[in-house]
């Protein structure tokens, strides 16, 4: 990176906003000129332009839009010392991170191929693994409350779940 | 007469006992452990509610939220780490307090002023909502059209950190409620030809995953912290202590029913208001900060009568008053009940049966308080390495359940990436949801006012109630402005303070 480019970098006051600002930017353009053209249908005749299904979602493209740009401004001139420190923290190993992230897919994958026993077990047992919890005995958790939960779904709550492996 | 019978009908059944005391407890437990919200637990719990009667399943959503309203303050005290925002107050005195060993003494104070201020709360929301539900009566839709435009900017001003955030997040959640088929037209909007998508986006799946996945995503992304382990040591509270503090409680509570009332103000305004209120009238305003019994008092008072207050403009006009009130009216709306104005007209016993409902949640709030104060440190010293993988099992089930969908399961997802990265940009995610449940009651108010004028706008100024409204949202919005201009004009002027 060129002096130049630190500090054009060192002009913006608040990064994070900056950035959150150019990506809504980004996302309202693409909301306002093709999602909101093309992927909401219009009845060929309408009496008037507020009733149509296209009104407000072109209103909230637009105003999000604008106030993206606001909050550019917002991230190129105040620094607000006391939010970052909030939005920060101290990041963990990636290995939990990716063992967190096999367990959601394992719950979305197989959920309905496996059960919800079974998946349940599977995960909080990752997930367990993924900390990790190193007391033998507590993995028996990961068995009893899935099996425990699912059958207070089903049989007391009268909520469906897919019980076992299809 | 007939009436009361129906009510106590509804009402005198063991599943809504069942209900209060379960709820009640669910709220103070997820309370007192730090990391887990009640707003958390009121999602979690709502798949439960679907095979409920509606008033246990009304109930055990209110006794939780009830619940973990006073279950914050319990690691505020012992361990300076507060389990609602609303909590973050009760600190100041509590944490001291309990470093000077009078831990029990904090936590009965804060119980008995949680209790009192929540049954004066809940006394308002008896005399109140009934009568602004007669009057709301007088509604049509320009009227609610404009309550809404109130409702919206009154929580969007009032949203923590920026203004402009919070507004960003509000038009992403409106524009969020609008996906689906178009009510009046029936042209899809912006649904992609899936299927799942037609009938909206599920209230639950987003519901979990904004506020329930976050947490869980950021403890297996931060660096794993020591568990700190509590006790709760030393006396309780005398009964002169109670009596001195009462005047506080009484204020405080009466702070906490009027912000409660408005939409969006929340429970830590109230807390901060009741304290700085009771500072400034006590004798032992010099003591304040320091580990002041009175000062617990009036920040639990206020944080606690704002619980049944938000109930106000819930019931009696279908507008939340807070996110876990959003929650509770996506529980009406499961059970086919719509709050407002005709409920009171068509359901006056279900509302009467839920008020009575509410008045004993008091009482078990008591009980289970108590408990709470003695059984703490087995509750709060279960790990989250332990607790998280068992609550992302309640929410996978939870937004399963809805529609038996694995498309609801990737929806909650999707939704707690999104909630993960609103908590790392600062973009609250309460407007977000508020947007989320108002925007489609502002297009249909809207609709059906264009309508109802035959396309002349002139519909929207038609009388003294629309130009009440209309009077208050601007009012809001520049009293937001004011707001936002002022604290810009005292962060500068504390910067020149700190460079000179």
């Amino acid at each position: 990176m060129s002096s130049s480019d630190y500090r054009a970098v060192n002009r913006i006051k608040d990064i994070l906003d900056f950035t959150t600002g150019i990506i809504l930017l980004v996302v309202s353009l693409v909301l306002a000129l093709y999602l909101v053209p093309n992927h909401i249908g219009e009845p060929p005749i309408m009496q008037n332009p507020m009733m149509s299904p296209r009104w407000l979602p072109n209103i909230v493209s637009w105003l999000m839009l604008a106030f993206s740009v606001l909050l550019i401004l917002q991230g190129l001139l105040v620094a607000d010392k006391n939010e970052s420190d909030e939005r920060k923290f101290i990041k963990g190993s990636l290995r939990r991170f990716v063992i967190m992230v096999i367990a959601f897919l394992v719950y979305v994958l197989f959920f309905e191929t496996l059960g919800a026993i079974l998946t349940g077990i599977l995960a909080t047992v990752l997930l367990f693994l993924a900390h990790p919890v190193r007391t033998w005995w507590v993995y028996g958790f990961a068995v009893a409350f899935p099996v425990g939960v699912t059958l207070l779904f089903v049989n007391v709550m009268n909520v469906p779940l897919p019980l076992m492996p299809y | 007469m007939e009436n009361l019978n129906e009510v106590l009908q509804l009402f005198l059944s063991i599943d809504n006992f069942i209900a209060i005391a379960l709820g009640v407890v669910i709220g103070v437990t997820v309370g007192s452990i730090p990391g887990l919200t009640a707003t958390m637990a009121v999602a979690l719990a709502l798949p439960f509610t679907f095979s409920m009667q509606p008033v246990a399943a009304i109930l055990l959503l209110v006794g939780i939220y009830k619940g973990g309203m006073y279950g914050g303050s319990i690691t505020a005290i012992l361990i300076r780490t507060p389990g609602s925002p609303a909590s973050a107050c009760t600190l100041l005195d509590g944490y001291p307090m309990a470093q000077q060993g009078h831990a029990k003494k904090a936590l009965k104070t804060a119980l008995f002023s949680s209790v009192i201020a929540d049954f004066i709360s809940n006394i308002a929301l008896i005399f109140f909502a009934a009568y602004l539900a007669k009057i709301a009566l007088n509604f049509g839709a320009p009227e609610f059209f404009w309550l809404i435009c109130f409702s919206l900017t009154i929580i969007i001003s009032l949203a923590s950190g920026s203004m402009v955030k919070g507004l960003l997040a509000a038009l992403m959640g409106i524009l969020l409620s609008l996906v689906g088929l178009d009510s009046v037209f029936g042209s899809q909007r912006l649904t992609f030809g899936n299927y799942n998508l037609m009938d909206s986006i599920s209230f639950i799946p987003l519901l979990i995953g904004l506020f329930a996945i976050p947490e869980i995503i950021e403890f297996y992304r931060k660096k794993v912290v020591p568990h700190i382990k509590a006790k709760a040591s030393g006396a309780g509270m005398t009964l002169a202590e109670l009596k001195r503090c009462m005047k506080s409680i009484v204020r405080g509570s009466l702070i906490g029913v009027i912000i409660g009332a408005i939409p969006g103000t929340g429970a830590t305004a109230a807390a901060f208001i009741s304290y700085s209120d009771a500072r400034r009238r006590s004798p032992n305003r010099d003591n304040f900060g320091k580990g002041e019994v009175e000062g617990v008092a009036a920040a639990e008072a206020g944080n606690n009568g704002v619980a049944g207050a938000t109930l106000i403009p819930l019931l009696s006009l279908g507008i939340p008053g807070d996110v876990i009130t959003a929650i509770i009216l996506g529980a009406f709306m499961v059970h086919g009940l719509t709050p407002g104005p005709i409920m009171f007209q068509e359901n006056l016993s279900l509302i009467y049966a839920l008020f009575l409902g509410i008045m004993l949640s008091s009482l078990i709030l008591l009980v289970v308080g108590n408990a709470a104060i003695k059984y703490f440190s087995l509750i709060a010293d279960i790990p989250k390495s332990i607790l998280f993988p068992i609550v992302l099992m309640f929410c996978i089930y939870g937004a399963y359940a809805v529609n038996n969908a694995t498309f609801d399961i990737w929806l909650m997802l999707a939704f707690g990436v999104v909630g993960y990265l609103f908590n790392r940009t600062g973009i609250p995610a309460a407007p977000f949801l508020i947007g989320f449940i108002l925007g489609p009651m502002f297009e249909d108010n809207l609709r059906r006012s264009l309508l109802i004028g035959n396309g002349d706008l002139s519909i929207f100024v038609r009388g003294p109630i629309t130009w009440f409204f209309i009077a208050i949202t601007f009012g809001s919005i520049a009293f937001a402005l004011y707001r936002f201009f002022q604290a810009r004009k005292q962060a500068s002027n504390a910067r020149q303070l700190n460079n000179g």
